[in-house]
């Protein structure tokens, strides 16, 4: 993570790799007694690499298939079509069972610390859950692990017998990672995992997270639409629009030198806590609302709202080229602009 | 000195509840001047929404309301829902967070603005839909006049928002109650909510309260700041005097502990132990002291009032509720709050 000292990130075999990924979902719909079918296109081709160690945040507002894309790594959904490999396994075509050995390596934190959490089990039986399933839980040592992964994240061992309802929603969620953390997984995929707190207790889940990294060199998909926060834990960032990934950069990269229209909007849009800084800066306010997954527009999904679109843009899909050193941008006309 | 606008007295709001009396607001003192975008910003339970409610008279059957809240001459604490009606919607616009369930699904949203203005001005079918149109326009909804008849169902959220902000703005109010109106919404969508909001007030010339979780909005629209914990005021001041030099602990640790979009990722996130207390029962001292790293004997015993701010210069007032307040405004942002995350929490009850 940014905050720690520069990791070195090995650059060679990455530990996850997403190909083409598309994700398409049937949703039947009725309409004068007569009943369609729609397709909802979620995810629609793309591809990211997450080295060991590092986190990639994806960004991007809601229904622009973020969510969706984490699930399909994790193949809680499985992809319509696509590869994802994860330490040089292809996962798409494994049956649950062959799935079971790799869930041990790859674990989910989901937003909500109340619905995540079996109200009726004690939360040292919640961290414990994982150990059990997959057949690693010993007499001897599996409360010593419990123990331990709640000294990890911050929680008293001597609480494990309490049930959810008597931890806050900060404690929750450190309950959800130990339990995430308890397998030693290589990677995490974090959906959301701060955005329900309230902002004095998401920096202490923040700095648990980045600290867990540099202790463990777990990585991290961490899934969000704060920018803010994304650019605070992010190594590389992906920006999603409408089941696309428009720009894709390191963190520093993308945050100072935005090349897609969209991306530069949305940064403009982000609110700083500096009344002098707030309102002397530029602000693109964009037009309109975003289009239905089911019928996305031709061409580039964002010309129906950027000012730059030609007549190029509604009949070419731009492809996610590299602009310069490891930053790839989605547009016909990409443009630096300083907007943060 | 203006005569302002709306002005609360010793506002203290309890709930009775199964476990006991919960005290939501513990006696706020506030007044509203004309013209003027007032930021109320605190976390969940801290009494944002309470504050607003009480003055719209929309608190729950088992709230207990002391204290006073005047609009000029007039006293609204204890009205009547009928004498309220003459002042909800024509003197007091209101925005709540959610668009989707303050508006009615099955009306189309011309005809909910048109309601709003006929509830209080006596206008002619024609004018009325033609008034109607305007504002929708006004507020950003693209071809107005088709989308009139459309229900809110056919908007999207923002949309929908642009709607409840056209109807909150229809009888010209003198103050609109904004609480977390871009909550719900994407950033993007945000900004151009909080456009819209901006046209209603330069259009009706309201002040604005905005309450806000949100201290980035915060800092692009107020003009002064309000910032609450535990249901009591703990600092209030200009928008300057809070960002850049906050007198109260818990403002500092607010302030250091978001991420900001402009700032690279390198430092550390500043973290305010523990959590809020809880509002059943009363505590002595002051409720942030269990999480103040500042924290001395006097703080534990005795409740701090909210004070004028020794230090700081200028015409409008900056006041905390710190007895270190003089000390506190000269600190450095943030820097008295732990950035580690080895603090191991007991759970809360």
């Amino acid at each position: 993570m940014t905050s720690e000292a520069p990791v070195a990130i090995e650059t060679t075999t990455p530990l996850l790799s997403v190909k083409d990924l598309v994700v398409h979902f049937k949703k039947r719909s009725h309409r004068f007694l007569k009943s369609y079918e729609n397709t909802v296109h979620a995810v629609c081709g793309t591809s990211f690499d997450i080295h060991p160690g590092e986190t990639l945040g994806l960004v991007g507002e809601s229904g622009c298939g973020k969510t969706t894309t984490g699930r399909a790594v994790l193949q809680l959904i499985r992809p319509t079509s696509g590869s994802v490999t994860f330490a040089g396994q292809e996962l798409t075509g494994l049956n649950r069972e062959e799935l079971r050995g790799t869930r041990q390596t790859m674990q989910v934190v989901f937003q909500d610390p109340f619905g995540s959490l079996d109200p009726r089990m004690p939360v040292g039986e919640a961290i414990a859950e994982p150990l059990r399933i997959h057949g690693q839980w010993t007499k001897s040592e599996g409360h010593q692990r419990v123990g331990e992964m709640m000294n990890l994240v911050g929680l008293e061992p001597r609480f494990a017998n309490r049930f959810p309802n008597e931890f806050s929603g900060g404690q929750r969620q450190r309950v959800g990672i130990a339990r995430a953390l308890i397998l030693s997984p290589r990677l995490l995929v974090l959906d959301e995992p701060v955005s329900a707190l309230d902002v004095s207790i998401q920096a202490g889940v923040v700095n648990l997270l980045e600290d867990l990294q540099a202790r463990l060199g777990v990585a991290y998909l961490f899934i969000a639409h704060d920018l803010s926060v994304i650019r605070h834990v992010s190594d590389r960032v992906a920006v999603m629009y409408l089941g696309r990934i428009v720009e894709i950069a390191d963190q520093g990269s993308i945050y100072r030198r935005p090349s897609h229209p969209y991306t530069q909007a949305l940064l403009s849009a982000v609110p700083i806590p500096d009344p002098h800084k707030e309102r002397s800066r530029r602000r693109i306010v964009l037009k309109g609302d975003l289009p239905s997954p089911v019928d996305p527009p031709s061409g580039c999904r964002f010309r129906t709202r950027c000012w730059k679109a030609q007549a190029i843009c509604e009949s070419e899909t731009p492809e996610l080229l590299e602009l310069e050193d490891g930053h790839r941008v989605a547009c016909h006309f990409p443009e630096v602009i300083e907007v943060v | 000195m203006v005569e302002p606008l709306l002005d609360i007295k010793d506002l203290d709001v309890r709930f009775s509840t199964s476990e006991g009396e919960t005290r939501a607001i513990r006696g706020i003192n506030l007044s509203l001047n004309p013209r003027e975008v007032l930021g109320i910003v605190g976390e969940s339970g801290s009494g944002k929404s309470v504050t607003a409610l009480a003055v719209m008279g929309l608190l729950a059957k088992n709230a207990n309301v002391t204290g006073s809240i005047h609009m000029g001459d007039r006293e609204l604490l204890g009205m009547k829902d009928r004498q309220l009606s003459s002042i909800r919607g024509l003197k007091i616009g209101m925005i709540f967070q959610d668009p989707l369930t303050s508006l009615n699904p099955v009306y189309s949203v011309g005809w909910q603005v048109e309601e709003a203005i006929s509830a209080h001005q006596d206008l002619s079918k024609e004018k009325r839909r033609a008034e109607a149109i305007r504002l929708l326009e006004l507020v950003g909804i693209p071809r107005a006049d088709d989308r009139v008849d459309d229900y809110p169902h056919e908007f999207s959220g923002g949309m929908r928002q642009r709607v409840v902000i056209a109807i909150a703005m229809a009888n010209n109010p003198q103050i609109i109650l904004a609480d977390e109106p871009t909550t719900a919404l994407d950033v993007t969508v945000q900004a151009q909510v909080l456009e819209a909001l901006q046209v209603a007030i330069d259009q009706s010339h309201a002040s604005l309260v905005l309450i806000t979780h949100d201290l980035g909005v915060v800092a692009g629209l107020a003009s002064r700041v309000v910032v609450m914990y535990a249901g009591r005021i703990v600092e209030i001041g200009t928008a300057d005097a809070i960002f850049y030099s906050p007198a109260m602990p818990y403002t500092h640790g607010l302030l250091g502990s978001i991420p900001r979009v402009d700032d690279d990722g390198g430092a550390r996130l500043r973290q305010i132990p523990g959590s809020p207390p809880s509002m059943i029962g009363t505590q002595p001292g002051c409720p942030f002291a269990p999480r103040c790293p500042l924290r001395k004997d006097i703080c534990l015993t005795e409740e701090p009032a909210l004070r004028s701010v020794s230090s700081t210069t200028g015409t409008e007032a900056h006041q905390a509720a710190c007895h270190f307040a003089s000390d506190v405004v000269t600190m450095p942002l943030a820097s008295m709050f732990p950035d580690t995350s080895d603090d191991h929490e007991e759970p809360p009850q």
